[in-house]
């Protein structure tokens, strides 16, 4: 019995000492957002200011779950996400607090993509990707998003699942615009286009558009230009120059825009040193790094995005009528409607 | 005390009966549900199917076959349990999707030509089921074996006198008897197959899974997200009554140990031989070679991503967790087991089988419902001894990380040990009472060196389950704690499949050395 105690306690001993114990100069970071460049921009931080950055990656909603539960012995200060919506919904939830539109990042960041709560730290658009060789230019002249549901487009558009964010916040956006009931109908007309059951992420849409499975693909701007970077082979590489991206709605309120973007947490025990860290990430230097690496477009002006992206066009119509701040809100409705018309 | 902790996610989850639901609950009706449901079933039944032929065919012929190579299958077989059924979807869409690997060799032998029409896809529910059979039917074909292996001989030479032929031999004594054993190798499969979200969501199959999971991030209703997962716990937990009540109270044990006699081994030759060669090298192939060549060939083409690991570190975290959690999980299984066979409660062994449902329920609701469950009792309870919080020893550590392991492998080592358990008949430990032995000492003397390559065996498929282990990992590990398992799904969860290839190799190759260094003593007799 005293061996079996010993072993207990020897454990313990262990355990705890693995528990983390808590130094004063750092910022804690949870993130869904997980990209290798992120992280060594982190420590281009940590070399400038002397603060330790730690973090813990994972899913977004596993992620706002331990922060909510953990409550206010949360040791996070930053949360660190790609969307919009989740960003909107998780301040409904009253997670964050005031400090992301420091001075600093007011004069930088556009009204549009920063609330009082969190702010985007890079942009990225949901565009549509067609085939030169079977779509032409007139047949494309003036597509909205809404004119996915158009019948002429009968098994020929690509798009992933209902339970996808992006799609989520694209249509949210729509619900802003033309209301929930019009939105409902669209996803039925959308449903009845599509090339095939949804399925694959938003490479495999580009790929379904290349390899003649369809002819219309939504994707975001970034995975366009990660396949022509060569970083997921020569073969997709060739893949990518068979498709070409058309930015939609530029007669009326523009392309519909998401962001990366980051919120200071109601409990945050390090809030200047996460307040550092937001207005470090969106200085020229870091956000060239974040560009050239993940391929996004900048949050600030006077930065130039990878190569790759402007090939793609800059001078397209954002849409800035259209709140990100509002995907949140609308998201369960955009879902709702998602399945009620049976996309996947 | 061991069934009460394994049960904080059921009352979590059963508490969710209380909390108010979204109106998501109707839309689900209205639209989904039965899919769901029928989806479920379906794949589960195309798993099922899949690993018992395989598991159990394969089982069957390398232990009562002499053919080239069998010593070989014995164990290569095994390995296929050191790809997890994530890395084992990566590889399949990797390999057939349009411009994926197989296009490459296509069009490297033949020239450039539009192959993407012609390969086939393996995709959605099919993909999905081929994933998830060749990376569980190890539990399957390792059990079966090792009850194969314990057979009594007696038996099928009693048949042989009964002018049994080889396949009614089959059917009426082989099979039946090892039935405990794949039962329980099935009944892992069944739970890690409902409990799957990696594979079934990377292929976008529409399962109860995807349903909770859809309720909980985009309706953020939690409470219904536990309700379907405790649906999907009832589910199981019929499974399992049923299978207990149809076997009644045949038992199985084996005579005394001395009593097995080798088995005599029938030679195969001629084309017997090949069919057998050749369904033990397929599957082989199949299951272990396709995903590592896949990953291999990777980490080749894009050798920077191999460079930029932090291999000891990753190395270091990811044995740290193996050995902690299987030495946790053992011994407290040994304890509740043994406990269970010397008082003879009814009650024990009730609580015992409830505790196994922690295996049931997807890994992200385990978690949240264990930090749901601390979150309260920290709040509650705690708070009124007016000691400082305890939420961060166990939300965020190594030892909340272990907690959680345990809750979610109970089962399997608790199982593991009690089929090893059921081999030994009563009548052992009633002669050992008799010759004045204490109950402690039954258990270190006759108990242990019978059940040793039991526990050899359930050490492994623990440690193999812990070192593939994903969702608790994410959400419960401390900061800056990766392990190649979370590392694999930062990449992949980047779109860079390529880069998640060289820690996806790692965690293959450590999983394997665990089951070379270990097979050779489950081989040995």
């Amino acid at each position: 019995m005293k061996k079996v105690s010993l072993f207990i306690t020897a454990f313990l001993a262990l355990f705890i000492g693995f528990v983390g114990i808590s130094k004063a100069n750092e910022v804690n970071i949870f993130s869904a957002r997980h990209y290798d460049s992120d992280i060594q921009l982190y420590q281009k931080f940590t070399e400038k200011t002397g603060i330790k950055v730690n973090v813990v990656s994972g899913k977004d909603k596993a992620l706002q779950k331990r922060i909510t539960e953990e409550g206010k012995d949360c040791v996070a200060d930053l949360y660190i996400t790609a969307d919009a919506g989740r960003l909107g919904a998780f301040q409904a939830k009253g997670m964050f607090q005031r400090g992301a539109s420091s001075k600093a990042i007011k004069a930088v960041v556009p009204k549009n993509f920063r609330t009082a709560y969190w702010t985007g730290i890079a942009k990225r658009a949901r565009i549509i990707y067609y085939s030169p060789d079977r779509v032409s230019d007139s047949d494309l002249r003036g597509m909205s998003y809404e004119d996915l549901a158009d019948p002429k487009w009968k098994g020929k558009v690509v798009i992933r699942k209902s339970n996808n964010v992006y799609n989520q916040s694209l249509v949210a956006s729509l619900i802003s615009n033309n209301g929930k009931k019009a939105t409902a109908e669209w996803a039925k007309g959308v449903v009845a286009n599509m090339a095939r059951d949804s399925k694959g992420n938003d490479r495999a849409q580009i790929l379904a558009v290349a390899a003649g499975e369809a002819d219309l693909a939504v994707a975001n701007t970034y995975y366009l230009a990660l396949m022509l970077s060569g970083k997921k082979g020569p073969e997709q590489q060739a893949a990518a120059k068979k498709v070409k991206p058309f930015f939609p709605n530029q007669d009326n309120r523009g392309t519909h825009m998401n962001i990366s973007g980051g919120g200071i947490l109601k409990h945050a025990p390090n809030k200047a040193n996460a307040i550092k860290l937001l207005e470090f990430l969106l200085t020229k230097e870091a956000q060239q790094h974040i560009v050239n690496n993940t391929f996004e477009y900048p949050m600030i002006d006077g930065v130039r995005p990878h190569k790759l992206v402007v090939q793609m066009g800059l001078d397209f119509k954002q849409d800035l009528k259209t709140k990100v701040s509002s995907y949140g809100r609308k998201q369960a409705d955009a879902l709702e409607v998602m399945l009620a018309a049976k996309w996947k | 005390m061991i069934s009460f902790v394994v049960a904080i996610p059921i009352v979590t989850v059963f508490s969710s009966f209380f909390e108010t639901t979204s109106n998501y609950s109707y839309i689900l009706k209205d639209t989904f549900l039965y899919d769901y449901i029928f989806n479920s079933i379906l794949l589960l039944a195309g798993v099922l199917i899949l690993t018992f032929l395989i598991g159990v065919g394969c089982a069957y012929i390398v232990s009562f076959y002499k053919f080239p190579a069998v010593n070989f299958f014995k164990w290569s077989l095994i390995l296929s349990f050191a790809v997890p059924a994530y890395i084992y979807a990566y590889s399949l869409t990797a390999f057939f999707e349009n411009y994926g690997t197989a296009f490459s060799i296509l069009k490297g032998v033949f020239g450039e030509k539009d192959y993407n029409s012609l390969i086939p896809k393996f995709d959605g529910m099919i993909g999905a089921i081929i994933s998830i059979s060749f990376s569980l039917f190890g539990y399957v074909y390792v059990l079966t074996r090792a009850s194969f292996h314990y057979q009594s001989q007696n038996l099928i030479d009693l048949g042989k006198n009964l002018g049994f032929s080889k396949k009614k031999s089959f059917f009426k004594i082989i099979l039946p008897s090892a039935r405990p054993a794949i039962v329980a190798g099935l009944s892992l499969v069944a739970m890690e197959t409902l409990s799957d979200f990696g594979s079934v969501s990377f292929f976008g199959v529409s399962t109860l899974t995807t349903g909770i999971y859809n309720a909980w991030t985009s309706f953020d209703d939690l409470a219904l997200a536990n309700r379907l997962s405790f649906y999907l716990l009832i589910f199981i937990l019929g499974l399992f009554i049923l299978e207990n009540l149809s076997r009644k109270k045949a038992q199985y044990h084996t005579p005394v140990k001395e009593n097995i006699k080798s088995k005599p081994l029938v030679l195969l030759t001629g084309y017997k031989s090949f069919l057998a060669f050749s369904f033990c090298f397929f599957i082989f192939l199949i299951s272990f070679l396709f995903p590592v060549l896949q990953m291999l060939y990777w980490t080749i083409i894009f050798p920077k991503h191999f460079m930029d690991l932090n291999i000891i570190k990753l190395l270091f975290n990811t044995i740290l967790l193996v050995v902690l959690s299987s030495l946790v999980l053992i011994f407290l299984a040994f304890v509740s087991n043994y406990g269970s066979r010397v008082s003879k409660s009814k009650l024990l062994e009730i609580l015992t089988t409830f505790s196994i449902s922690g295996y049931a329920i997807p890994g992200v609701i385990l978690a949240v419902a264990f930090i749901s469950f601390i979150s309260w009792f920290d709040n509650n309870i705690v708070s009124l001894l007016e000691i400082k919080t305890i939420k961060p020893i166990f939300i965020g550590s190594i030892l909340g990380l272990v907690f959680v392991y345990f809750i979610r492998f109970y089962s399997l080592a608790c199982n593991g040990i009690k089929s090893g358990y059921l081999k030994i008949n009563y009548s052992i430990d009633e002669s050992s009472y008799l010759l004045g032995y204490s109950k402690l000492k039954t258990f270190t003397n006759i108990h242990l060196p019978y059940l040793k390559n039991s526990v050899l065996l359930i050490g492994i498929l623990i440690s193999i389950e812990i070192i593939k282990e994903l969702p608790i990992t994410l959400i419960m590990r401390p900061f800056n704690f990766e392990t190649f398992a979370t590392t694999a799904y930062i990449y992949a969860s980047q779109d860079l499949l390529e880069a998640a290839a060289a820690p996806s190799l790692f965690l293959i190759a450590i999983a394997s050395f665990f089951i070379l260094v270990t097979s050779r003593y489950i081989l040995k007799d």
